[in-house]
């Protein structure tokens, strides 16, 4: 990564005039990740820290600088540059190495607004230092608008069409009727919170009723979860960990085959009663991680049907909300395919206050009921390493701005009460200035047995930090 | 953009204030005036669009700015209304969008959401404490949104030849930060052109003045305004631009739907 970063400085040092033509606040931008290493090695970066005294607001302060005229432009382009690094807390035996992100990333956004739609482009381009590797993701691209040109009917359904992003449902991190895909890799690696959703190639129609509001999401081709494969980071394996005491690290991905054929289709119908919100979900697909095997003990991703409910509402001094899904496993009705995951409902309970100024508190109460418990224990193959047959997460997160909320501090923590684990993910952001942000944290996982939920993922605690300019 | 120096703003409200009726009304109607600039501050027209921009600058000189356009509709006057906020500058909130149901019922919450482009995220927010930091800035929820004049008592202070000064003491005590305010009500316009924030001990820690203020369609305007941390030496500049009132704006406009697909119609 350094060599890269030494690359592109020498590029910008050396050649004022530089073929590229870049924007002079992409160039600036730059310039300050050229300092980067300097800052990670513990150098004090005074660069944007020159202390000025207090002005007077004149006439001329009103200009604002650049944003002297209000913009006009039909496009617009934005982004950022970002320098990220993360290190592992232990070693982990299976993974060589101590580096658990080493990113060095630019992204490009692009929009072109029509009178009533837009087309919005969304690109990074990244190197990835752990796997050394270069590589690319299409976040969003895609074109946005109402349908009236269809016809009457077509005034009441906005569409959106093309690579990406996609969220719904009440929970805070804990996802049940949102089975758009996620990328846990991110997640754990401590790569922002925007990562945590991988786009998809969809095809989203929102409709607008006096009776509802419905939505629907058509995912022509099967887009899985980015799971942890060994990658960054390994996991625990009920056959081959309890023999070698340790996590394997297969670094395989699910190809060919193995990947499911079909679409996935996701339903919302939403009404809002005065302050509260009321959902129902539907879900046609496939689990988004590879939990199932074929017979021939390849990992594929089995059948899967949601049907679900939502609830938010105002209560005493924050929020409350509730959440409801049935994961049918439609590939295994009965719970008697040990290869496959049994059918769960799974419930969840929260409430968010904030508790005084500027500092936000929230709690959820999760649980995962497993369906034919007794069928999976007496065909699993390793019973032992089954989860209980509740399981039940709580989670607390506090949220604290200080500074003008130019310092953010976060803090959520996953607890399991069945499985006696948790993860443990606290950051912190400091943004001074529109140019940059510096962010750092923390995500350890714990607990008491190598096979559970969170505490396999113990070898893969660590910490992080990164800076992001803007352009 | 025109520019107006500081003295021609000056001279503009003293020929306001020369053109004022007398005051001859021996008694001022407390709760009539606060209503009235309640009306003239947040409720000009049904509805109202207008772009604006901020510049942030903190005790260290350090500036940051934000640029956004907001929609507005009254449900009544000097009741509910509906807004929502869609920021395009600077780039890391580019397509944020914020949408309030604000209630006057000061025992009922505000309904607040905010729409998180990069997770596709419409993310509900807890009422919270209307008193902190707006965007980053020293203006806070409140100052933006309004505050309810049911919250707090108004004395007249005194009744000078262009303006009413009103001393205003919450009822509330133990969920504002202040003591007390004074505010200077502009027996023109009924805007409040000054309002300053006091603690227990008196000291003035706060201020929110009304810069510039524009005629548009018949409303007095407040177009420029500022916010200062006076014990910081902080400071948030806020200018409105591109207003317009009385737009027809419809109850669809400020809805879930808006805040991923905006309705550009209103907004260029």
């Amino acid at each position: 990564m350094t060599y890269l970063v030494n690359e592109v400085c020498v590029t910008l040092h050396n050649n004022g005039s530089t073929k590229m033509k870049l924007r002079p606040s992409l160039r600036h931008a730059l310039r300050l990740l050229c300092l980067t290493p300097l800052l990670l090695s513990g150098v004090h970066l005074q660069a944007q820290q020159v202390s000025v005294p207090p002005e007077k607001p004149t006439q001329d302060e009103w200009d604002m600088g650049e944003w002297a005229e209000p913009e006009q432009q039909t496009y617009r382009i934005n982004g950022f540059v970002e320098a990220a690094a993360g290190w592992r807390l232990s070693d982990d035996p299976v993974i060589n190495g101590r580096s658990t992100l080493a990113d060095l990333r630019a992204q490009l956004q692009v929009d072109r607004d029509f009178s009533q739609s837009r087309i919005s482009l969304s690109a990074d381009v990244y190197y990835d230092g752990v796997l050394d590797q270069a590589k690319a993701q299409v976040r969003e691209l895609a074109w946005q608008g109402n349908l009236s040109s269809l016809g009457q009917w077509g005034t009441k359904v906005d569409a959106k069409l093309g690579q990406q992003v996609l969220t719904w449902g009440t929970g805070d991190y804990v996802f049940l009727n949102d089975l758009f895909a996620k990328d846990f890799q991110s997640f754990f690696a401590g790569r922002d919170d925007e990562y945590l959703k991988a786009p998809s190639l969809s095809a989203k129609f929102s409709g607008y009723f006096d009776w509802a509001n419905i939505d629907l999401v058509i995912t022509p081709e099967f887009t899985p979860d980015n799971y942890i494969n060994g990658d960054y980071f390994s996991f625990f394996s009920p056959q081959y960990s309890p023999i070698s005491g340790t996590n394997v690290a297969p670094r395989f991905s699910v190809t060919g085959a193995q990947l499911p054929a079909s679409p996935e289709y996701a339903v919302r119908i939403s009404k809002s009663l005065g302050s509260t919100e009321l959902a129902l979900y539907g879900y046609r697909g496939f689990y988004k991680s590879p939990s199932s095997r074929t017979d021939t003990g390849l990992a594929t991703f089995s059948a899967l049907r949601v049907y679900g409910a939502s609830a938010i509402t105002p209560f005493a001094q924050g929020l409350f909300n509730a959440e409801f899904a049935y994961y049918d496993s439609t590939d295994d009705g009965h719970g008697t395919h040990p290869q496959i995951p049994n059918s769960q409902a799974r419930y969840l309970l929260g409430y968010e206050q904030e508790l005084v100024k500027n500092l936000t508190g929230s709690v959820q109460w999760y649980l995962e009921r497993t369906a034919d418990y007794a069928s999976l224990l007496s065909h699993s193959l390793t019973p032992e390493f089954e989860p209980a047959h509740s399981r039940i997460v709580v989670t607390q997160r506090l949220m604290y701005r200080a500074l003008q909320q130019t310092l953010t501090f976060n803090a959520f923590n996953f607890y399991s009460t069945s499985d006696a684990d948790g993860y443990l993910k606290f950051s912190t952001d400091y943004s001074p200035t529109d140019d940059w942000r510096l962010t750092g944290g923390v995500n350890v996982f714990y607990g008491d047995h190598p096979h559970t939920f969170f505490n396999q993922f113990a070898d893969a605690s660590n910490a992080f930090i990164r800076l992001r300019l803007f352009y | 953009m025109k520019k107006y120096s500081l003295l021609a703003t000056g001279l503009l409200l003293l020929s306001h204030s020369l053109a004022a009726p007398l005051a001859l009304a021996a008694e001022v109607d407390v709760d009539a005036l606060i209503q009235e600039a309640e009306r003239a501050s947040y409720y000009s027209g049904n509805d109202g669009r207008s772009d604006a921009r901020m510049m942030i600058v903190d005790n260290q000189g350090r500036k940051q700015l934000r640029q956004f356009t907001i929609l507005r509709r009254d449900v009544s006057d000097n009741g509910d209304q509906q807004m929502m906020v869609f920021f395009s500058r600077p780039s890391d909130v580019k397509d944020t969008v914020f949408r309030v149901e604000k209630h006057v019922d000061v025992s009922v919450d505000d309904d607040r959401w905010l729409y998180l482009p990069a997770l596709d995220l419409v993310k509900r927010i807890s009422a919270g404490d209307k008193r902190t930091s707006f965007v980053g800035s020293h203006f806070y929820y409140e100052d933006v949104s309004g505050r309810a004049i049911s919250e707090d008592t108004f004395v007249l202070q005194s009744d000078e030849a262009d303006a009413y000064v009103l001393k205003a003491t919450p009822k509330a005590p133990d969920t504002v930060e202040f003591t007390y305010y004074v505010v200077r009500i502009n027996k023109t316009t009924k805007l409040p052109m000054e309002i300053n924030f006091f603690k227990a001990n008196g000291d003035n820690y706060r201020r929110v003045e009304a810069i510039k203020i524009e005629d548009i369609q018949g409303h007095p305007t407040v177009v420029r305004s500022k916010v200062s941390d006076l014990q910081t030496g902080g400071y948030t500049l806020m200018e409105f631009r591109n207003i317009t009132y009385d737009l027809g704006l419809d109850d669809d406009v400020f809805s879930e739907r808006s805040l991923r697909n905006p309705p550009q119609q209103w907004l260029n």
